[in-house]
């Protein structure tokens, strides 16, 4: 390890909602929900809690602390990099506890990800809203004026680039889906659980923005997510095996608030992100055991793992073929389902399905693993890397 | 066709009035190293001089990348659907979004095109790129 700070913090508490399309609860109760089930899971009360690092919108830190009865919050921060953001928030948890400012910090994550665009007849819609940092300018000024609303059509302008520049089969994409889709039916909690996917939906299914069909896209769902960080000293005297924080790293593209000026269209944040996250945590791509990998969209995936140097650069169909990337095979890849067939928790509960392949307790176990690597990617290309460990 | 349109601020404003005042697609320069930029910034960020302001092109580009839209969450857009956003990288180097009135399919990756400006009242202005015309293609390859 390159200094002495990585490898000293961990991951002791796990919480989650069920990932559902129109909950009957208030996006503020699934937050509460999930932080308070982390904190319970980690063995420790609210009292313990004195760093918070809340949900990009919809709650403050004041207000969690309040409802949850945190006596004396010692140090909060919000991270905006969208969905890099819980997984760059690992970093900043860290250096907190690290440094002294905090002992145990929550960080949360929970939205009406349906609901806000879908509600219930009958619903109350929430007045609550997220924060879209670096995206609403831009957005606002420059995409939806030509019909650009959603991410899908964003990163449509570089992924529709990226397949025609590497020739990228759509074969490669559909086994993203399919492998997730796959892993879903283990998963207790997953969306998708019970609806299985065939090459033959996937190929049926309607394009959204090319390349993207309806199946390269993540599901909308309303859920929570929440974990408890501490050092790792603390974390030997708690409930669980701790989920060691090895290293980890955000990175961001150049300009990163606009996509179409980028020398490189296909340099994203994880570029620069994932050989800073293997070098601090002193462990190589082949080393991993499991990936829990940013999928907002097949393609993204696709992306990211040739910047994590599992393929050269338009070459990841090779890698997730032949079911490399599904449970048995080499390098088994977002186990619980992730954001295509789980749910969509801003990548949080892609670290809290780390956490559990660290325990041995995931619903989808891979057998022995010791070393697990989540990505997060948001806004328009942010990125960030956390590479978990037992405390071997 | 009635669209979102935003009401810019800032430098954002400023880009859109000169380009409106000048009929045609403008770009920000530097008069001190002429660099173009785009979007437009504070100040020019290769030299750090602020000598910065919106200078008309020439309205050639190529097609660099197109986002192929089925759906949209604009009622104005999704009439159109499908429909093509261009990724246009200008003569002059900076690359804009554009919207054509080509179908997706008639439009591709290299495809050379012509940039105009569209003026939506006072402070905005859409960009569309349309494919130079088969006979500008021909005359241009004689030359």
């Amino acid at each position: 390890m390159s200094t002495g700070f990585w490898g000293t913090t961990a991951i002791v508490g796990v919480g989650e909602t069920d990932y559902v399309r129109g909950s009957d609860r208030h996006v503020c109760d699934l937050i509460l929900d999930a932080a308070m089930e982390a904190i319970t899971d980690a063995g420790l009360t609210p009292a313990d809690i004195n760093g918070i690092i809340p949900p990009p919108g919809y709650m403050s830190t004041e207000e969690i602390a309040a409802h949850l009865g945190v006596p004396d919050v010692a140090y909060h921060v919000s991270v905006l990099m969208g969905g890099a953001s819980p997984t760059a928030s690992l970093q900043t948890a860290s250096m907190a506890i690290a440094c002294g400012l905090a002992d145990n910090v929550l960080v949360c994550m929970g939205w009406n990800g349906y609901s806000a665009l879908s509600p219930k007849p009958d619903a109350q819609p929430t007045k609550r809203t997220m924060n879209l940092g670096p995206m609403g300018e831009t957005v606002r000024n420059f995409y939806a004026p030509y019909g650009l609303m959603s991410a899908a059509q964003h990163y449509s302008l570089y992924l529709r680039h990226y397949v025609e520049k590497h020739n990228v089969s759509e074969d490669a994409a559909a086994a993203v889906a399919m492998a997730c889709r796959k892993h879903a039916q283990l998963n207790s909690k997953a969306l998708m659980r019970g609806k299985p996917l065939t090459r033959e939906d996937y190929n049926a299914s309607p394009y959204i923005a090319e390349p993207l069909r309806k199946f390269d896209c993540c599901v909308e769902t309303d859920c929570a997510t929440a974990i408890v960080v501490t050092s790792l000293e603390r974390a030997r005297d708690l409930a669980h095996p701790a989920a060691v924080y090895l290293g980890g790293a955000e990175g961001h593209p150049a300009p990163a608030d606009e996509i179409a000026n980028r020398p490189n269209l296909l340099e994203l944040g994880i570029h620069r992100a994932a050989p800073r996250a293997f070098e601090r945590a002193g462990v190589q791509a082949h080393d991993i055991d499991v990936l829990e990998i940013y999928d907002c969209f097949t393609y993204v995936v696709l992306l990211q793992l040739e910047a994590l140097g599992y393929a050269e650069p338009g070459g990841a169909g090779e890698f997730v073929a032949n079911g490399n990337v599904e449970l048995g095979g080499k390098f088994p890849m977002n186990t619980h389902g992730g954001l295509l067939s789980q749910g969509h928790c801003w990548g949080l509960n892609h670290v809290v399905e780390a956490v559990r392949q660290i325990r041995g307790t995931a619903d989808a176990q891979v057998k022995g693993a010791e070393l697990a690597l989540v990505t997060g990617y948001g806004d328009l290309g942010d990125g960030s890397v956390a590479i978990l460990g037992s405390d071997r | 066709m009635r669209t979102y349109i935003p009401k810019p601020e800032w430098i954002i404003l400023d880009w859109h009035h000169d380009c409106i005042a000048a009929e045609m697609l403008c770009i920000q320069q530097c008069a001190a190293c002429g660099v173009w930029r785009h979007p437009p910034r504070k100040f020019c960020a290769s030299c750090f001089s602020d000598d910065v302001s919106f200078q008309p092109v020439s309205g050639n580009g190529t097609v660099l990348s197109k986002a192929v839209s089925h759906r949209s969450l604009d009622p104005g857009w999704q009439e159109q659907a499908p429909y093509a956003t261009l990724l246009v990288e200008l003569a002059e180097g900076p690359r804009v979004l554009a919207a054509t009135s080509v179908a997706p399919d008639e439009i591709e990756i290299g495809h050379h095109v012509t940039v105009r400006i569209d003026p939506h009242g006072h402070d905005f202005a859409l960009v569309w790129a349309d494919p130079v015309s088969t006979t500008t293609s021909r005359l241009e390859s004689t030359t």
